[in-house]
């Protein structure tokens, strides 16, 4: 640092300018992010009325209690998880299975890059309502190929509907996967594969002991990453579900979002959304300490 | 390489057997992974007794481009797209800039509490939107911001991920070019715009294609703090289509190639840095 | 690094731990009053007096309240209005409850049935009986059983609107192909159940019967029965506390819907998220009835005629349903005047409301729209007469408002978590459809869970 050589009334201008360029970020975070946090704390030990202006009433952790015992919450909780379960893996081997096949430097490879990646260009919503309609129960095209055409639609049967909701989900998100994959793919030095195959290692020895260990880093951000997002999705069940049959798609989001917008109860939405914010808390705080120890060693 | 090559016409052919079955899975997969956009694409041209007759037809032997004219007009596409593109664009700026200044305070300036400060940046990457959202959907109903741009733009204009990236790039700047052009007499502001930012520019503009991406998707926010269609934007206008146009799904799908385009063209543009920021995080490790 | 990560979860949790400890101020919703300050008009500084009306009409729709707006707004010099589409039902409640935490709010609001209870409970509108009596208006030529609909304890909330019910629909050339009379379509569930066995027996449709899984079986089935579905008089002596539904005429309902199924002589087509799969089973050729909202009818009659699809020919009849003193219950919206206007613009927007009601505007709102008029006397309108005489298929839902007696039962539910108690309702019938849960059991959850969320709803307004 050189701040030596600088005259006191310029140290201070320059703290002053420091705090000037982080003012407007912390402004909009004290607003948008530290007081509603807050408040959700707050709203949490408060029956809210179903109407703004009329008065809230203390009940200390009698509603956390109520909340997080009620069959609904544990159901939305499992349904939730259960997304995460069948969408994050799903994802990242399709989306590895992808990239290793496109990893390697054959004829027309550009084209069948850009197709495996052209699902970001596509959105939850765009996906939801292509799948949507595809899966109509009357005119879908999926459902006439599943030989279903005019009985109990996919998203309204509760044995399917969660797992329609996650194949749309997979598939959107599949060209990011196949992004991440590719990129982490590069970062493998190819002289090691060499190395390995000079060994006289088979084709798949070699993947299963060097890339995929290589590759643990990527894998893991993925599987966090993936995780975190996928416990927030909203969108496709909003556009494909509603959270419904019975609930089998009531994922926590959702969830909170009905008894907001639908029920006017944000005191049990703080709950749920504080739930929400604890699942994913020690998803970062286990990436974070995995970042440092088993991930690293790759390196 | 191996030292003694096994020829023969054998080894060749497997080889190339090997090889014309590579194509062949990756050939299928392609084709699953396109088909749903191939349909939408297929079906918005189709009419809508022509999408509901069985067996399905996949090749669009009259197209009808109506669809995407109604769209346009009676579904309010041109004007979801246009809030759209306001919303991403301003989210963007906003993004890059709130976090190029921060980064520039954090990186460069000495000021008493500024790990502190920094610490509150990053903690806020801890608290998704989704815990807060109906919380900020008061203070913005409250605000009066209800159906306005700035209701949807402000609760994203500040990012502690970008900051953190920025003040990543930015430490990477050699120290004694700071000190060079504190001694050319370069005020902080000079420097920022013609030595940092211009060194730091990958993962400016990796920071840009992220934001204008995550901005551009939006679906929940845009839902619950827009009722009508002034400020509404295009995925949400989705499902307002979707709604309005059970009877002619053809303009549902039209509906959807149209709010993708802007996407893929921005993609077709900016694919390196698109990469670059998706990996970001991965990077970081 | 490792020290930054922990006061990173430090500052954090002390962040939130201080904010929680802050209390967030409430303000009491402006002060309640219950006049009606119908000359204010007079006294208003500048006209015209601008006001605004949020509405949740379709686009078709739209257009003729658009123009009934305009036509308002020439007539006279002294109000203006100014609509604006709020895009469905839930977004405006939605918006407007966001609204009276200080807001935006309009000066008119169009506000679906089931919020009825909720708009009372919001302490924010100014009620129409206040208007009404401030204003010496007569009331006799509603039809009697909208203006009981929008009557809780002896007051009038919201004024009628846009009213609709649901009707039966089924394909006459269907019927006929399975040689049933397709001009004496079935009126009682037993008759339902037989023609769908003809359907399907003679191969004419998949299933006979779509069913929307929709919780106005239970609704409006018990109201033509003549049975009430919350207590204290349907909430309308005093809030309920509980539903009564979970008697034997419920487990009827229940056991015809689930017997249907099973025999595979109905079709569930889900709940109604957004979707009119019931409907495109009959287009498709799945099914050849159903019941769905006579608010539907202009759509249907459209597409129709598109000739999207040639092998159906719409016919519509009367809801069927259990035999009993009672009848149809009332659907659609209502307008309320919140408190929140200034005198000048309540009185504004009374004078708007009125014309609206206006026997010559809402047959021609029914035209345009196929919504039922609220005024009796609107029928013998010659707009109206002529266009029921070419489509009578529209004045079915009419007819069914105005048979039957008017009791308790007709009136309808007053309930605070409305939509609340039609999930549980719309969940035990997904679970006795597609879960193999018996109807007894089915409907008893359905109690359940209802008489839970009433519990918790009234804990939060008390």
């Amino acid at each position: 640092m050189s701040e030596h050589v600088r005259a006191p009334g310029r140290r201070a201008k320059d703290a002053l300018l420091g705090y000037a360029l982080v003012a407007p970020s912390l402004v909009l975070f004290g607003v948008f992010v530290f007081y509603p946090f807050g408040k959700n704390f707050w709203l949490a030990l408060h029956r809210t009325p179903p109407f703004p202006g009329l008065p809230k009433k203390y009940v200390g952790l009698d509603q956390v209690g109520d909340v997080l015992s009620s069959p609904e919450f544990q159901k939305s909780l499992k349904v939730t998880v259960l997304f995460v379960l069948y969408t994050v893996p799903t994802g990242i081997v399709l989306g590895l299975l992808l990239a290793v096949l496109a990893h390697r430097q054959l004829k027309g490879m550009t084209v069948y890059r850009t197709i495996f990646s052209s699902t970001v260009a596509t959105s939850v919503a765009a996906a939801s309502v292509i799948f949507f309609t595809l899966l109509n129960p009357q005119v879908g095209l999926f459902t006439y190929w599943l030989g279903r055409s005019g009985d109990l639609g996919v998203l309204e049967d509760p044995t399917t509907a969660l797992i329609a909701v996650s194949i749309t989900t997979i598939w959107q998100t599949l060209g990011l996967s196949f992004i991440l994959m590719s990129a982490g793919l590069q970062g493998v030095p190819d002289d090691l594969e060499e190395a390995a195959a000079v060994d006289g290692a088979s084709a798949p020895r070699r993947f299963w002991h060097v890339t995929l260990p290589m590759l643990s880093p990527t894998l893991f951000f993925a599987a966090v990453v993936g995780s975190i997002t996928a416990f927030q999705a909203f969108g496709q069940i909003d556009l494909l579900t509603e959270g419904g049959p019975n609930n089998e798609t009531n994922v926590l989001v959702y969830s909170v979002y009905k008894d907001v917008f639908r029920y006017g109860n944000d005191g049990v939405a703080a709950v749920k959304a504080i739930a929400l914010f604890f699942i994913v808390l020690i998803l970062t705080v286990v990436q974070l300490r995995f970042a440092e120890r088993r991930v690293s060693y790759a390196r | 390489m191996r030292a003694e090559r096994p020829a023969g016409v054998a080894e060749r052919r497997r080889r190339r057997l090997r090889l014309a079955g590579r194509y062949l899975l990756m050939t299928g997969l392609a084709l699953v992974v396109l088909f749903p956009i191939y349909i939408t694409v297929v079906n918005s041209l189709l009419r809508p007794d022509q999408i509901a007759a069985r067996p399905p037809s996949l090749f669009p032997t009259d197209p009808q481009w109506s669809s995407y004219r109604i769209a346009w007009t009676d579904g309010h596409m041109g004007r979801y797209l246009l809030n759209s593109a306001i919303v991403t664009t301003a989210i963007m700026v906003g993004q890059v800039v709130l976090a190029i200044l921060a980064a520039y305070a954090f990186a460069f300036l000495e000021f008493p509490g500024r790990g502190v400060l920094f610490v509150v940046f990053l903690a806020t990457m801890m608290v998704p939107f989704e815990v807060v959202f109906f919380t900020n959907y008061h203070t913005i109903a409250d605000l009066g911001l209800l159906d306005t741009y700035g209701g949807l733009i402000l609760p994203f204009l500040a990012t502690g991920f970008g900051a953190f990236l920025l003040r990543q790039a930015f430490l990477t700047v050699p120290r004694d070019l700071r000190d060079a052009a504190a001694l050319d007499g370069y005020g902080h502001f000079r420097f920022l715009w013609h030595v940092a930012v211009p060194l730091a520019r990958p993962t400016v503009a990796a920071l840009g294609v992220f934001a204008f991406l995550s901005a551009w998707g939006q679906y929940l926010w845009p839902l619950v703090a827009t009722n009508d269609e002034h400020a509404r934007t295009v995925q949400v206008g989705l499902r307002q289509l979707r709604d309005t146009s059970l009877d002619n799904i053809n303009v549902t799908f039209a509906g959807v190639v149209l709010a993708s385009i802007p996407l893929v063209l921005l993609l077709l543009v900016f694919q390196r840095q698109l990469v670059r920021g998706l990996t970001a995080g991965a990077v970081k490790g | 690094m490792h020290r930054a990560r922990r006061s990173v979860l430090l500052v954090a949790a002390v962040a939130g731990i201080a904010l929680a400890l802050v209390p967030v101020g409430a303000s009491p919703a402006g002060a309640a009053s219950g006049k009606c300050p119908v000359k204010a008009l007079d006294q208003a500084k500048s006209k015209p007096v601008d006001i605004v009306m949020w509405h949740s009409m379709p686009r078709a729709s739209e257009e003729t309240l658009q123009r009934l707006t305009d036509q308002f707004n020439a007539s006279q010099g002294d109000v203006r209005v100014k609509l604006l589409n709020t895009t469905s039902y839930d977004d405006t409640f939605t918006k407007y409850r966001a609204g009276l935490g200080g807001g935006d709010l309009p000066d008119v609001v169009q506000i679906q049935d089931t919020s009825l209870q909720g708009m009372i409970d919001s302490q924010s509108v100014v009620p129409i009986a206040a208007c009404i009596k401030a204003d010496k208006y007569d009331t006799s030529d509603f039809v009697p059983r909208v203006l009981d609909y929008w009557t809780v304890a002896n007051t009038l909330y919201g004024m009628p609107f846009n009213v609709s019910n649901p009707v039966f629909y089924y394909n006459k050339l269907a019927f006929e192909k399975a040689g049933l009379d397709p001009n004496k379509p079935p009126a009682t569930l037993e008759e339902v159940r037989a023609a769908a066995q003809k359907l399907v027996d003679s191969g004419t449709t998949k299933y006979g019967y779509s069913i929307k899984l929709d919780p106005w079986y239970l609704e409006h089935w018990l109201a033509k029965a003549g049975k009430p579905y919350v207590n204290n008089s349907n909430g309308r002596k005093q809030r309920a506390t509980s539903v009564v539904f979970d008697t034997k005429a419920g487990q009827e309902i229940f056991s015809w819907l689930d017997s249907m199924v099973d025999d595979k002589l109905a079709l569930n087509t889900g709940p109604p998220a957004g979707n009119i799969d019931n409907l495109l089973a009959i287009g498709a050729g799945n099914a050849a009835m159903t019941i769905d909202t006579s608010g539907n009818l202009g759509t249907i009659l459209q597409v129709l005629g598109s000739g999207q699809f040639p092998n159906v020919e719409i016919g519509v009849a009367p809801m069927p349903g259990p035999v009993g003193k009672g009848g149809v219950l009332v659907g659609g919206a209502a307008l309320y005047i919140p408190k929140s206007s200034s005198p000048e613009k309540q009185a504004a927007a009374w004078k708007f409301i009125k014309f609206l009601d206006e026997p010559a505007s809402q047959a021609q709102w029914s035209v345009g729209t196929g919504y039922v008029p609220v005024r009796k006397s609107a029928i013998e309108d010659p707009v109206l007469e002529a266009a029921w005489a070419k489509t009578p298929e529209y004045k079915v839902a009419y007819d069914q408002l105005v048979t039957g007696v008017n009791n308790v039962a007709t009136a309808g539910p007053v309930i605070g978590p409305y939509s609340a108690v039609r999930e549980a309702v719309v969940n035990a019938l997904t679970q006795m459809l597609t879960q193999g849960v018996d109807p007894k059991a089915a409907l008893a959850t359905a109690a359940d869970k209802s008489n839970q969320e009433i519990e918790a709803y009234n804990a939060r307004v008390g």
